[in-house]
Protein backbone atom coordinates (compact mmCIF):
# COMPACT_ATOMS: atom_id res chain seq x y z
CA UNK A 1 0.00 0.00 0.00
CA UNK A 2 2.46 2.62 -1.15
CA UNK A 3 -0.24 5.11 -1.96
CA UNK A 4 -1.85 5.20 1.46
CA UNK A 5 0.45 7.77 3.07
CA UNK A 6 -0.05 10.03 0.06
CA UNK A 7 -3.83 9.76 0.24
CA UNK A 8 -3.73 10.41 3.94
CA UNK A 9 -1.55 13.47 3.48
CA UNK A 10 -3.83 14.76 0.77
CA UNK A 11 -6.92 14.19 2.87
CA UNK A 12 -5.32 15.94 5.84
CA UNK A 13 -4.24 18.82 3.65
CA UNK A 14 -7.75 19.24 2.24
CA UNK A 15 -9.26 19.01 5.67
CA UNK A 16 -7.01 21.64 7.15
CA UNK A 17 -7.55 23.92 4.16
CA UNK A 18 -11.31 23.61 4.60
CA UNK A 19 -10.96 24.29 8.30
CA UNK A 20 -8.88 27.40 7.63
CA UNK A 21 -11.39 28.68 5.05
CA UNK A 22 -14.34 28.31 7.39
CA UNK A 23 -14.84 31.43 9.50
CA UNK A 24 -13.70 30.69 12.98
CA UNK A 25 -16.59 31.24 15.36
CA UNK A 26 -15.85 33.78 18.06
CA UNK A 27 -17.13 31.28 20.56
CA UNK A 28 -17.96 27.70 20.04
CA UNK A 29 -21.74 27.44 19.97
CA UNK A 30 -22.03 26.20 23.50
CA UNK A 31 -24.70 23.88 24.67
CA UNK A 32 -27.61 26.01 25.79
CA UNK A 33 -26.76 28.59 23.15
CA UNK A 34 -29.60 30.44 21.52
CA UNK A 35 -30.79 30.88 17.97
CA UNK A 36 -32.88 33.95 17.29
CA UNK A 37 -34.85 34.62 14.14
CA UNK A 38 -36.71 37.69 13.01
CA UNK A 39 -40.32 38.42 13.80
CA UNK A 40 -40.74 40.38 10.57
CA UNK A 41 -44.19 41.70 11.41
CA UNK A 42 -42.89 43.48 14.50
CA UNK A 43 -39.56 44.67 13.17
CA UNK A 44 -38.42 47.61 11.11
CA UNK A 45 -35.37 48.53 9.12
CA UNK A 46 -35.28 52.15 7.96
CA UNK A 47 -32.92 54.49 6.21
CA UNK A 48 -32.78 58.25 6.31
CA UNK A 49 -30.91 60.59 4.03
CA UNK A 50 -30.86 64.24 3.09
CA UNK A 51 -32.34 65.22 -0.25
CA UNK A 52 -31.53 68.85 -1.07
CA UNK A 53 -31.26 69.47 2.66
CA UNK A 54 -34.57 67.80 3.53
CA UNK A 55 -34.78 64.57 5.47
CA UNK A 56 -36.19 61.66 3.48
CA UNK A 57 -37.03 58.35 5.09
CA UNK A 58 -37.52 54.95 3.58
CA UNK A 59 -37.78 51.42 4.82
CA UNK A 60 -36.81 47.95 3.77
CA UNK A 61 -39.93 45.89 4.38
CA UNK A 62 -38.32 42.56 3.49
CA UNK A 63 -35.25 41.30 5.31
CA UNK A 64 -34.12 38.43 7.47
CA UNK A 65 -32.02 38.35 10.61
CA UNK A 66 -30.49 35.49 12.52
CA UNK A 67 -28.53 35.82 15.72
CA UNK A 68 -26.65 32.88 17.17
CA UNK A 69 -25.13 33.39 20.55
CA UNK A 70 -24.91 32.17 24.08
CA UNK A 71 -28.18 32.21 25.96
CA UNK A 72 -29.34 35.81 26.49
CA UNK A 73 -25.93 37.15 25.58
CA UNK A 74 -25.21 38.54 22.11
CA UNK A 75 -21.52 39.16 22.89
CA UNK A 76 -19.43 36.53 21.19
CA UNK A 77 -22.28 35.57 18.92
CA UNK A 78 -22.90 35.84 15.22
CA UNK A 79 -25.34 38.04 13.40
CA UNK A 80 -26.48 37.61 9.82
CA UNK A 81 -28.75 40.06 8.00
CA UNK A 82 -30.02 39.82 4.44
CA UNK A 83 -31.99 42.67 2.95
CA UNK A 84 -34.16 42.57 -0.15
CA UNK A 85 -33.04 45.93 -1.52
CA UNK A 86 -35.52 45.93 -4.41
CA UNK A 87 -38.39 45.99 -1.91
CA UNK A 88 -37.30 49.41 -0.62
CA UNK A 89 -40.14 51.81 0.06
CA UNK A 90 -39.89 55.57 0.53
CA UNK A 91 -43.60 56.15 0.07
CA UNK A 92 -43.20 57.49 -3.46
CA UNK A 93 -42.96 55.28 -6.52
CA UNK A 94 -40.88 57.76 -8.52
CA UNK A 95 -38.34 58.10 -5.72
CA UNK A 96 -38.30 54.31 -5.23
CA UNK A 97 -37.64 53.75 -8.93
CA UNK A 98 -34.75 56.24 -8.87
CA UNK A 99 -33.23 54.44 -5.87
CA UNK A 100 -33.61 51.03 -7.54
CA UNK A 101 -32.00 52.31 -10.73
CA UNK A 102 -28.60 51.38 -12.11
CA UNK A 103 -26.90 54.53 -10.79
CA UNK A 104 -28.00 53.90 -7.22
CA UNK A 105 -28.85 50.46 -5.77
CA UNK A 106 -28.85 48.70 -9.18
CA UNK A 107 -31.24 46.12 -7.77
CA UNK A 108 -31.38 44.05 -10.96
CA UNK A 109 -27.72 43.22 -10.59
CA UNK A 110 -27.50 43.47 -6.79
CA UNK A 111 -30.87 42.47 -5.39
CA UNK A 112 -29.56 41.84 -1.88
CA UNK A 113 -27.51 43.61 0.73
CA UNK A 114 -26.01 41.61 3.57
CA UNK A 115 -24.39 42.19 6.91
CA UNK A 116 -22.49 39.40 8.50
CA UNK A 117 -21.01 40.07 11.91
CA UNK A 118 -18.75 37.50 13.49
CA UNK A 119 -17.40 39.76 16.16
CA UNK A 120 -19.89 41.06 18.70
CA UNK A 121 -18.55 42.73 21.80
CA UNK A 122 -20.04 44.47 24.81
CA UNK A 123 -19.81 48.25 24.75
CA UNK A 124 -20.53 50.96 27.29
CA UNK A 125 -24.19 51.25 26.34
CA UNK A 126 -24.91 47.91 24.70
CA UNK A 127 -23.10 45.94 22.05
CA UNK A 128 -21.01 46.53 18.99
CA UNK A 129 -21.25 44.23 15.99
CA UNK A 130 -18.33 44.37 13.61
CA UNK A 131 -18.69 42.65 10.31
CA UNK A 132 -18.85 42.72 6.58
CA UNK A 133 -21.51 44.95 5.09
CA UNK A 134 -22.14 44.29 1.42
CA UNK A 135 -24.18 46.75 -0.62
CA UNK A 136 -24.23 46.91 -4.41
CA UNK A 137 -21.57 44.21 -4.52
CA UNK A 138 -19.06 46.20 -2.44
CA UNK A 139 -18.03 44.83 0.95
CA UNK A 140 -16.72 46.99 3.78
CA UNK A 141 -16.09 46.41 7.42
CA UNK A 142 -18.80 48.19 9.35
CA UNK A 143 -19.60 48.77 13.02
CA UNK A 144 -23.19 48.46 14.09
CA UNK A 145 -23.85 49.44 17.69
CA UNK A 146 -27.04 48.06 19.18
CA UNK A 147 -28.93 47.41 22.36
CA UNK A 148 -30.40 44.07 23.27
CA UNK A 149 -32.82 42.96 25.89
CA UNK A 150 -34.67 39.76 26.39
CA UNK A 151 -38.24 39.42 27.48
CA UNK A 152 -40.62 36.64 28.16
CA UNK A 153 -43.86 37.02 26.26
CA UNK A 154 -46.67 34.49 26.39
CA UNK A 155 -44.28 31.76 27.32
CA UNK A 156 -41.82 32.55 24.52
CA UNK A 157 -38.45 34.18 24.90
CA UNK A 158 -37.99 37.15 22.61
CA UNK A 159 -35.11 39.52 22.08
CA UNK A 160 -35.46 43.20 21.28
CA UNK A 161 -32.58 44.55 19.29
CA UNK A 162 -32.29 48.18 18.23
CA UNK A 163 -29.64 50.48 16.94
CA UNK A 164 -28.43 52.62 14.10
CA UNK A 165 -25.34 53.25 12.10
CA UNK A 166 -24.28 55.75 9.49
CA UNK A 167 -23.32 54.37 6.11
CA UNK A 168 -21.58 56.52 3.50
CA UNK A 169 -23.34 55.46 0.32
CA UNK A 170 -20.45 56.38 -2.00
CA UNK A 171 -18.17 53.92 -0.18
CA UNK A 172 -20.40 51.24 -1.69
CA UNK A 173 -20.79 52.80 -5.12
CA UNK A 174 -24.41 53.73 -4.43
CA UNK A 175 -24.25 56.82 -6.59
CA UNK A 176 -22.83 56.66 -10.09
CA UNK A 177 -22.84 59.38 -12.72
CA UNK A 178 -24.74 62.47 -11.58
CA UNK A 179 -25.45 60.80 -8.25
CA UNK A 180 -21.78 61.00 -7.23
CA UNK A 181 -22.53 64.57 -6.24
CA UNK A 182 -23.77 64.80 -2.68
CA UNK A 183 -25.63 68.13 -2.77
CA UNK A 184 -28.90 66.56 -3.96
CA UNK A 185 -28.57 63.24 -2.15
CA UNK A 186 -26.34 63.32 0.91
CA UNK A 187 -23.52 60.82 1.24
CA UNK A 188 -24.43 59.90 4.79
CA UNK A 189 -27.34 57.53 5.16
CA UNK A 190 -28.53 56.63 8.63
CA UNK A 191 -29.71 53.05 8.85
CA UNK A 192 -31.77 52.29 11.92
CA UNK A 193 -33.47 49.15 13.08
CA UNK A 194 -35.83 47.98 15.79
CA UNK A 195 -36.14 44.23 15.72
CA UNK A 196 -38.14 41.66 17.58
CA UNK A 197 -36.39 38.31 17.54
CA UNK A 198 -37.91 35.06 18.63
CA UNK A 199 -35.65 32.59 20.34
CA UNK A 200 -35.44 28.91 19.68
CA UNK A 201 -33.22 26.79 21.89
CA UNK A 202 -30.50 24.90 20.08
CA UNK B 1 -35.49 108.74 -2.35
CA UNK B 2 -36.02 107.65 1.23
CA UNK B 3 -36.03 104.21 2.81
CA UNK B 4 -39.54 104.72 4.13
CA UNK B 5 -42.60 105.49 2.06
CA UNK B 6 -43.89 109.02 1.84
CA UNK B 7 -47.33 110.21 0.77
CA UNK B 8 -45.69 111.07 -2.57
CA UNK B 9 -43.93 107.83 -3.48
CA UNK B 10 -42.85 104.36 -2.39
CA UNK B 11 -39.59 104.23 -0.41
CA UNK B 12 -36.55 102.09 -1.18
CA UNK B 13 -37.65 99.21 1.05
CA UNK B 14 -41.13 98.92 -0.46
CA UNK B 15 -39.71 99.12 -3.97
CA UNK B 16 -37.13 96.49 -3.15
CA UNK B 17 -39.89 94.14 -1.95
CA UNK B 18 -41.96 94.81 -5.07
CA UNK B 19 -39.23 94.28 -7.66
CA UNK B 20 -37.48 91.44 -5.83
CA UNK B 21 -40.75 89.51 -5.82
CA UNK B 22 -41.26 90.28 -9.51
CA UNK B 23 -37.79 88.92 -10.29
CA UNK B 24 -38.32 85.82 -8.15
CA UNK B 25 -41.68 85.09 -9.82
CA UNK B 26 -39.94 85.06 -13.21
CA UNK B 27 -37.24 82.74 -11.80
CA UNK B 28 -39.95 80.49 -10.33
CA UNK B 29 -41.84 80.04 -13.59
CA UNK B 30 -38.58 79.40 -15.43
CA UNK B 31 -37.40 76.77 -12.92
CA UNK B 32 -40.78 75.03 -12.95
CA UNK B 33 -40.87 74.91 -16.76
CA UNK B 34 -37.30 73.59 -16.95
CA UNK B 35 -37.96 70.91 -14.34
CA UNK B 36 -41.17 69.85 -16.07
CA UNK B 37 -39.25 68.96 -19.23
CA UNK B 38 -36.68 66.77 -17.46
CA UNK B 39 -36.83 63.06 -16.65
CA UNK B 40 -36.61 62.06 -12.99
CA UNK B 41 -33.03 62.49 -11.88
CA UNK B 42 -30.51 64.65 -10.13
CA UNK B 43 -31.03 67.68 -12.37
CA UNK B 44 -34.78 67.70 -11.97
CA UNK B 45 -34.52 67.27 -8.20
CA UNK B 46 -32.00 70.09 -8.00
CA UNK B 47 -34.20 72.48 -10.01
CA UNK B 48 -37.23 71.59 -7.92
CA UNK B 49 -35.25 72.03 -4.68
CA UNK B 50 -34.33 75.53 -5.85
CA UNK B 51 -37.92 76.23 -6.91
CA UNK B 52 -39.11 75.28 -3.42
CA UNK B 53 -36.42 77.39 -1.72
CA UNK B 54 -37.29 80.47 -3.82
CA UNK B 55 -41.00 79.84 -3.20
CA UNK B 56 -40.43 79.90 0.55
CA UNK B 57 -38.31 83.04 0.04
CA UNK B 58 -41.27 84.72 -1.69
CA UNK B 59 -43.55 83.70 1.18
CA UNK B 60 -41.11 85.23 3.69
CA UNK B 61 -40.77 88.41 1.60
CA UNK B 62 -44.55 88.82 1.36
CA UNK B 63 -44.90 88.52 5.13
CA UNK B 64 -42.15 91.11 5.64
CA UNK B 65 -43.63 93.29 2.93
CA UNK B 66 -47.07 93.38 4.55
CA UNK B 67 -45.47 94.06 7.93
CA UNK B 68 -43.50 96.93 6.41
CA UNK B 69 -46.63 98.24 4.70
CA UNK B 70 -48.49 98.27 8.01
CA UNK B 71 -45.66 100.23 9.71
CA UNK B 72 -45.56 102.86 6.98
CA UNK B 73 -47.62 105.46 5.31
CA UNK B 74 -48.05 104.95 1.58
CA UNK B 75 -48.92 107.11 -1.40
CA UNK B 76 -52.71 107.15 -1.86
CA UNK B 77 -54.57 106.42 -5.06
CA UNK B 78 -55.07 109.57 -7.11
CA UNK B 79 -58.19 111.62 -6.25
CA UNK B 80 -59.55 111.68 -9.79
CA UNK B 81 -60.27 107.94 -9.97
CA UNK B 82 -63.82 106.79 -10.63
CA UNK B 83 -65.32 104.62 -7.88
CA UNK B 84 -65.13 101.48 -10.05
CA UNK B 85 -61.44 102.18 -10.81
CA UNK B 86 -60.80 102.60 -7.11
CA UNK B 87 -62.52 99.25 -6.34
CA UNK B 88 -60.69 97.54 -9.17
CA UNK B 89 -57.33 98.78 -7.87
CA UNK B 90 -58.14 97.55 -4.33
CA UNK B 91 -59.36 94.21 -5.65
CA UNK B 92 -56.28 93.71 -7.82
CA UNK B 93 -53.85 94.54 -5.02
CA UNK B 94 -55.77 92.33 -2.58
CA UNK B 95 -55.71 89.48 -5.07
CA UNK B 96 -51.96 89.90 -5.65
CA UNK B 97 -51.16 89.69 -1.95
CA UNK B 98 -53.54 86.76 -1.45
CA UNK B 99 -52.02 84.83 -4.35
CA UNK B 100 -48.48 85.55 -3.19
CA UNK B 101 -49.45 83.75 0.03
CA UNK B 102 -51.56 81.03 -1.50
CA UNK B 103 -49.17 79.92 -4.24
CA UNK B 104 -46.12 79.19 -2.02
CA UNK B 105 -48.38 77.64 0.61
CA UNK B 106 -50.03 75.35 -1.95
CA UNK B 107 -46.56 74.37 -3.21
CA UNK B 108 -45.29 73.68 0.30
CA UNK B 109 -48.41 71.66 1.16
CA UNK B 110 -48.11 69.77 -2.11
CA UNK B 111 -44.53 68.76 -1.26
CA UNK B 112 -45.68 67.56 2.16
CA UNK B 113 -48.55 65.57 0.63
CA UNK B 114 -46.11 63.96 -1.81
CA UNK B 115 -43.70 63.05 0.98
CA UNK B 116 -40.86 65.28 -0.26
CA UNK B 117 -40.13 67.65 2.63
CA UNK B 118 -39.06 71.21 1.87
CA UNK B 119 -35.71 72.64 2.85
CA UNK B 120 -34.77 76.30 2.53
CA UNK B 121 -31.55 76.16 0.48
CA UNK B 122 -30.33 73.34 2.74
CA UNK B 123 -30.14 75.69 5.74
CA UNK B 124 -33.21 74.36 7.51
CA UNK B 125 -36.03 71.97 6.88
CA UNK B 126 -39.62 73.15 7.04
CA UNK B 127 -42.21 71.07 8.87
CA UNK B 128 -44.64 69.06 6.79
CA UNK B 129 -48.01 70.83 6.64
CA UNK B 130 -50.04 67.67 5.95
CA UNK B 131 -49.32 63.96 6.15
CA UNK B 132 -48.59 62.05 2.96
CA UNK B 133 -51.70 61.74 0.82
CA UNK B 134 -51.52 61.10 -2.90
CA UNK B 135 -55.06 62.23 -3.77
CA UNK B 136 -54.48 65.49 -1.91
CA UNK B 137 -51.14 65.88 -3.68
CA UNK B 138 -52.75 65.61 -7.11
CA UNK B 139 -55.45 68.10 -6.16
CA UNK B 140 -52.78 70.51 -4.86
CA UNK B 141 -50.74 70.26 -8.06
CA UNK B 142 -53.82 71.35 -9.97
CA UNK B 143 -54.49 74.10 -7.43
CA UNK B 144 -50.88 75.35 -7.52
CA UNK B 145 -50.91 75.56 -11.32
CA UNK B 146 -54.38 77.14 -11.46
CA UNK B 147 -53.40 79.78 -8.92
CA UNK B 148 -50.31 80.62 -10.99
CA UNK B 149 -52.54 81.13 -14.05
CA UNK B 150 -54.84 83.39 -12.00
CA UNK B 151 -51.75 85.29 -10.81
CA UNK B 152 -50.61 85.78 -14.40
CA UNK B 153 -54.03 87.24 -15.26
CA UNK B 154 -54.07 89.55 -12.23
CA UNK B 155 -50.47 90.67 -12.94
CA UNK B 156 -51.52 91.51 -16.50
CA UNK B 157 -54.38 93.61 -15.15
CA UNK B 158 -52.00 95.25 -12.65
CA UNK B 159 -49.55 96.14 -15.44
CA UNK B 160 -52.33 97.44 -17.69
CA UNK B 161 -53.52 99.60 -14.81
CA UNK B 162 -50.04 100.98 -14.24
CA UNK B 163 -49.61 101.75 -17.93
CA UNK B 164 -53.05 103.37 -18.13
CA UNK B 165 -52.11 105.63 -15.21
CA UNK B 166 -48.89 106.59 -16.90
CA UNK B 167 -50.04 107.10 -20.48
CA UNK B 168 -53.76 107.86 -20.20
CA UNK B 169 -54.18 109.57 -16.83
CA UNK B 170 -50.63 110.93 -17.08
CA UNK B 171 -50.23 110.69 -13.28
CA UNK B 172 -47.29 109.46 -11.20
CA UNK B 173 -48.75 106.09 -10.07
CA UNK B 174 -46.25 104.08 -12.14
CA UNK B 175 -43.29 106.37 -11.55
CA UNK B 176 -43.65 106.32 -7.78
CA UNK B 177 -42.88 102.56 -7.78
CA UNK B 178 -39.91 102.95 -10.12
CA UNK B 179 -36.41 103.48 -8.78
CA UNK B 180 -34.25 106.21 -10.32
CA UNK B 181 -37.21 108.43 -11.17
CA UNK B 182 -38.35 111.71 -9.67
CA UNK B 183 -41.92 112.55 -8.85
Amino acid sequence: MRRAPLMLTLALALFSAAAAAAPAPAVAPAAGGAHYTLDAAKSSLEFTFLQAGARNTGRFPRFTVTLDCGASEPAGGRLAVTVDVAALDTGDTDRDEILRGDDLFAVKKFPRATFSATHITKSADGYDAVGALTIRGVTRETHVPFTFREASEAGATVGYMAGKTVVRRLDFGVGQGDWKATDQAGNEVTVSFALRLTRAAH
Amino acid sequence: MTLRNTTQRWGVIAQLFHWLIVALLIVQVTLAEMADDLPNGVRKLSLLARHKSFGITILMLVILRLAWRSLNTHPPLPDNLKPYERSLARLTHGALYTLLFAIPLSGWTMSSARGFPVSWFGFFQLPDLVPKNHALYEWLVMTHVTLVCVLAAVVALHMLGALKHHFVHKDDVLKRMLPFTRT
